[in-house]
């Protein structure tokens, strides 16, 4: 028997109700080290990857999201009770470090979908005259597009930044990790300020109408819970 | 709706869509790992989406579910 491990929390005493998991295991609250840990009961090896797999972690996550600040864990997180325990009484100041700067505050998250506007790449195509070749002209065409993404992300990355900076207490963000994820950014916002970050984020939305946003939150700071460690993660195929 | 409701938003995707996309991106990439081990199984196609591509995959593929779906 394993433990599916869902979040770590603090000044929870007990759940406010009847909690279901991943199986539609009920949820319980083991208190270690002070530390309050979302678990429930899991008898397979593996977890699988499906919507209402995924649903059910963050609908437990959620779940205490009106009362505190949880600090979730990945997906997938099963193990033995006794490697819980070490974990948090190994880890327990880092832990408490982490949860100290996320207390009180949500994730909101910005992703960005944007491709180089035809106007620019007409620009780029006109200046290729006068290349030898085809092969060379392709190559030009293919090298200044990406130059001109990965400059067009960092100036829209600082802009963003700029906009919300005063109402935010941390910021993780990513440049162009695939082809049409332009940016993604998530946002650690104190909950006094919400109200404020939707009206500064909906003005940032009428700023650019030649970007593509998508807004989400508030979420449990997955994004901010990051202490780092070694580990591994297995794919099996069910 | 509270300011604490949570929201979706954008011009494109139908909130249900956006809803399953986002919360993939957050429970499969992020969140706190303990050494150790995670172990998962893949039985559903299309929600691979496993890695930094999460969001852009699933769009994508949401995307061509959505082309698809027949006009009612």
């Amino acid at each position: 028997m394993k433990l599916y491990v869902y979040c770590l929390v603090e000044d929870v005493e007990a759940l406010s109700g009847p909690v279901g998991g991943i199986s539609g295991a009920p949820v319980r609250l083991e208190k270690i080290e002070d530390l309050g840990i979302l678990v429930s009961d899991f008898n397979d090896d593996s977890v699988p990857v499906t919507h209402e797999n995924a649903m059910d972690h963050a609908a437990v996550v959620r779940s205490v999201l009106d009362r505190t600040t949880p600090l979730p864990f990945r997906f997938g997180t099963l193990v033995t009770e006794q490697q819980l325990r070490s974990y948090i009484t190994a880890r327990k100041p880092a832990l408490e470090s982490n949860l100290s700067m996320v207390r009180g505050c949500v994730e909101m998250s910005v992703k960005i979908i944007w491709e180089v506007s035809k106007e620019k790449e007409e620009e780029v195509q006109e200046s290729d005259h006068g290349l030898g070749t085809t092969f060379l002209a392709e190559k030009r065409r293919e090298i200044m597009g990406s130059e001109l993404k990965a400059a067009q992300a960092k100036e829209i990355s600082t802009w963003l930044h700029k906009s919300v900076s005063g109402l935010t207490r941390g910021e993780k963000v990513s440049l162009q990790s695939s082809e049409k994820l332009f940016l993604s950014a998530a946002h650690l916002v104190p909950r006094a300020n919400l109200k404020q970050y939707r009206e500064q984020t909906a003005q940032v939305r009428e700023e650019r109408p030649d970007l593509h946003f998508l807004f989400s939150g508030p979420w449990p700071p997955y994004s901010f819970a990051n202490i780092e460690l070694e580990f591994k993660t297995q794919f099996g195929v069910s | 709706m509270s300011d604490f409701d949570q929201i979706l938003v954008s011009e494109e995707w139908e909130e249900t869509d956006l809803s399953l996309l986002e919360t993939l991106d957050h429970v499969l990439n992020r969140g706190l790992v303990i050494a150790g081990e995670i172990t998962i199984s893949v039985a559903d196609i299309d929600l691979i989406f496993l890695g930094v591509n999460v969001l852009v995959s699933s769009v994508e593929t949401a995307h061509e579910v959505l082309r698809k779906r027949p006009t009612e």
